[in-house]
C-alpha cells in the first residue's frame, strides 16, 4: 500500500484509529462524557477531510473508490455518527453505560458504513458490511439492564448470520461465473451471452437477498421491529439511517454497473418493492409501540428507495439517494428526540406520549414536524423526496409503484399522526418532564432546519447528488 | 483443472443448502452459528474453484479475508451465546419471544 492510497482513505483511517484510540484510552468510563465528545470530534474531524480533502487518487486497491461519491457518504454517515455520539450523553449517563466502549464502537461502525458506500468490488461489499454489521450486534445489546436488549441482539445476530451466508456465497457465484471480484467486470457475467450466465443469475439472486435483509425489505423484515425495540434509541437512530443507506449505496454502485435490469429480476425487484410497501404500511398501522411503528416505516421507506433504483435511470438513482439523504436526516431527529424523551424508561407506547407537548412543547413540536416530514408532507424533505422518487417512476414506466407509493403515503399519514394526537392530548399523570441537554438540543435543532431546508429549497442538494450519481 | 468445475460448484451448494436449512431449522443457538459457518465455508469452497478455473489469485485471498471474518463474527456470536445463557440458563432461540407484534 502506497502513502498516496493511504491519503486517499485519510477518512476512513481517522475513523478507525479515533476509535481505537478511544478504546484503549476511555475504557470503563462510567458515566463520562468526554469520550463522546472526543468521539463526535474525531467524527467531524473525519467528515471535513472527506468534504475539503480533494481526492487524489479514484480508487484504493481495486476495492474501494476514494472519489466524490465515497467521499460524499463518508462525510455523511461520519456526520450521522457525530450527531448520535452527541445526543447519547445524557442517555448513557443516566444509564450507567460505558461511553468509552460505546464511543469507539460507534466510530467504528461510521467506518464500516463509510466503507461500503466506497465499495467497487464484491469482496470490498462483504468485508464492509461485515465490519459495521458485527458492530452493531454489540450495540444493539449494549445496555445489559434492558431484558429485551439481549433478545434484539440475539434477533439481530441470526438473520444477520444468514444475509452473511447467503451474501458470501452469491459472491463467490458471481466470482466463479465472472473471474473477477471488481464490480463492473462480475456483473458483466449476468448479461445474455456470458458463458457462466445461469451461475452468475443465481449468485446475484443470493446477494439481493442479503441486501433486502440488510434492508429489511418485505418479505425478509421479520427482525426489524423486535430489533428496533430492544435496541438503545440512539443506536436505533443510527441503525435505521446510516446501517440501512449504506447498504443502498452499495447497491445503487452495484445497479450503476448493469445497463439495466436483467430481465429475471424485474419482477423480483417489482415485488419486493410492492410488498415492502403495502405489508410495512399494514403493519404499522396495527402497532400500538412508537418505535415498532417506526421499524415498519423503515420498511416501507426502503420500498420507496428501491423503486428510484428500480427505475434504472440516472434520475431515478439522484432520487432515491436524495429521498435516503432526507429520510436520514428526519430518522436522526426522532431518535434523537426520543432519545431526550427517556428518563430511566424510554417511551415506547402511545400511551407514554400523552401530554408529553404540555411538558416539553419545544421538543413535542419538532417531533410533530418530523413525524409530519416522514409521512411526505410538504413544505419538508419528505415530500420533496416522494415526489422525486414517484415521478421518476412515472417516467421510467413504472405507474402502478407510483399509486400504490402515494396511496401507502395517504394512509401512512393516520399511524404518523397518532403519537402527535397523543402528545397533544391533556393528561392526567403528574409524570416529570424530562430534562434536555443541550446536546440533544443541537442535534434536534439541526435535523429540523435541514429537513426544512431541503424541503423549501431542495436545489442544490438535488444537483450535487445528481452529479456524484454514477 | 482436474476436477470440473461444475461439480465443485454442485458440492459446494449442496453444502450451502445444508448451511442454510441448519440455521432455518435449529432452534439452538450454536447450531444455528455452525449452519451460518457451513454457509460461509461453501463460500470458501467456490472461490477456491473459481480461482483456479480462473487461474488467478482473488477467489483465494478472498477465501483468506473471510475466513478472517469468520473468526470476528464467532468471536463476537459466541461471546453473545454467553451473555444469553447467563441471563436466561439457556440457547434456545424460540425462549426469546417477550416481543412480538
Amino acid at each position: 500500500m502506497t502513502v498516496t492510497e493511504l491519503i486517499a482513505l485519510l477518512p476512513l483511517m481517522i475513523l478507525a484509529l479515533g476509535a481505537t484510540a478511544l478504546l484503549l484510552l476511555a475504557r470503563g468510563s462510567v458515566g463520562r462524557s468526554w469520550p463522546l465528545v472526543v468521539g463526535a470530534l474525531v467524527a467531524l474531524c473525519a467528515a471535513l477531510s472527506a468534504l475539503l480533502l480533494p481526492p487524489c487518487l479514484m480508487e484504493v486497491g481495486g476495492m474501494y473508490a476514494a472519489g466524490p461519491y465515497a467521499r460524499f457518504f463518508i462525510a455523511l454517515w461520519s456526520l450521522a455518527t457525530a450527531a448520535t455520539l452527541i445526543s447519547s450523553s445524557a442517555y448513557l449517563t443516566r444509564r450507567q453505560l460505558p461511553s468509552g466502549e460505546y464511543t469507539a464502537l460507534l466510530l467504528f461502525a461510521a467506518a464500516g458504513m463509510g466503507l461500503l458506500s466506497s465499495a467497487v468490488s464484491l469482496s470490498g461489499i462483504f468485508l464492509a458490511l461485515e465490519a459495521f454489521t458485527l458492530v452493531f450486534y454489540v450495540l444493539i445489546a449494549f445496555n445489559k439492564d434492558c431484558p429485551l436488549g439481549a433478545e434484539a441482539g440475539l434477533k439481530y445476530l441470526v438473520p444477520g448470520g444468514v444475509a452473511a451466508g447467503l451474501l458470501a456465497f452469491g459472491m463467490a457465484l458471481l466470482y466463479a461465473a465472472s473471474g473477477s471480484l471488481q464490480l463492473p467486470a462480475a456483473t458483466a457475467a449476468l448479461l445474455s451471452g456470458a458463458p457462466m450466465q445461469s451461475v452468475a443469475l443465481a449468485g446475484m439472486a443470493l446477494l439481493l437477498a442479503a441486501f433486502a435483509f440488510k434492508l429489511s425489505l418485505a418479505p425478509f423484515h421479520f427482525w426489524t421491529p423486535d430489533v428496533y425495540q430492544g435496541a438503545p434509541a440512539p443506536v436505533t437512530g443510527l441503525l435505521a439511517s446510516g446501517s440501512k443507506g449504506a447498504v443502498i449505496a452499495a447497491l445503487l454502485t452495484l445497479t450503476a454497473t448493469l445497463p439495466a435490469a436483467p430481465a429475471i429480476f424485474e419482477p423480483v425487484l417489482i415485488t419486493l418493492a410492492l410488498l415492502s410497501m403495502v405489508v410495512g404500511t399494514l403493519c404499522a398501522l396495527a402497532q400500538s409501540n412508537v418505535k415498532r411503528m417506526l421499524a415498519y416505516s423503515s420498511v416501507v421507506h426502503m420500498g420507496f428507495v428501491l423503486t428510484g433504483l428500480l427505475c434504472w435511470n440516472h434520475t431515478g438513482r439522484t432520487a432515491a439517494l436524495f429521498y435516503l439523504v432526507g429520510y436520514s436526516v428526519i430518522t436522526l431527529g426522532i431518535f434523537a428526540v426520543i432519545t431526550s424523551f427517556s428518563a430511566d424508561k424510554e417511551p415506547q407506547q402511545l400511551s407514554d406520549y400523552r401530554g408529553l407537548a404540555r411538558r416539553q412543547p419545544l421538543r413535542a413540536l419538532a417531533l410533530t414536524v418530523l413525524l409530519l416530514a416522514l409521512a411526505g408532507l410538504p413544505p419538508t424533505v419528505g415530500f420533496m423526496g416522494k415526489l422525486a422518487i414517484f415521478s421518476a417512476a412515472l417516467s421510467a414506466g413504472y405507474p402502478l409503484l407510483a399509486i400504490i407509493g402515494i396511496l401507502v403515503s395517504v394512509v401512512s399519514i393516520y399511524f404518523y399522526l397518532q403519537p402527535v394526537i397523543q402528545m397533544y392530548m391533556p393528561s392526567s399523570s403528574s409524570a416529570e418532564a424530562v430534562e434536555g441537554h443541550a446536546g440533544e438540543y443541537t442535534v434536534i435543532a439541526l435535523c429540523l432546519v435541514l429537513t426544512l431546508a431541503f424541503g423549501l429549497f431542495p436545489g442544490p442538494l438535488l444537483e450535487l447528488i445528481a452529479r456524484l450519481t454514477p | 483443472m482436474i476436477v470440473p468445475l461444475n461439480h465443485i460448484l454442485l458440492v459446494a451448494a449442496a453444502l450451502f443448502f445444508m448451511g442454510l436449512s441448519c440455521t432455518l431449522v435449529r432452534r439452538n443457538l450454536v447450531m444455528i452459528l455452525i449452519g451460518v459457518e457451513i454457509m460461509l465455508n461453501a463460500a470458501g469452497l467456490v472461490l477456491v474453484a473459481g480461482s483456479a478455473f480462473w487461474q488467478q489469485l482473488d477467489g483465494q485471498l478472498m477465501v483468506m479475508l473471510i475466513m478472517a471474518v469468520t473468526a470476528a463474527e464467532v468471536a463476537v456470536a459466541l461471546a453473545m451465546v454467553v451473555y444469553l445463557h447467563g441471563r436466561t440458563g439457556t440457547i434456545d432461540v424460540n425462549t426469546f419471544k417477550d416481543m412480538q407484534g
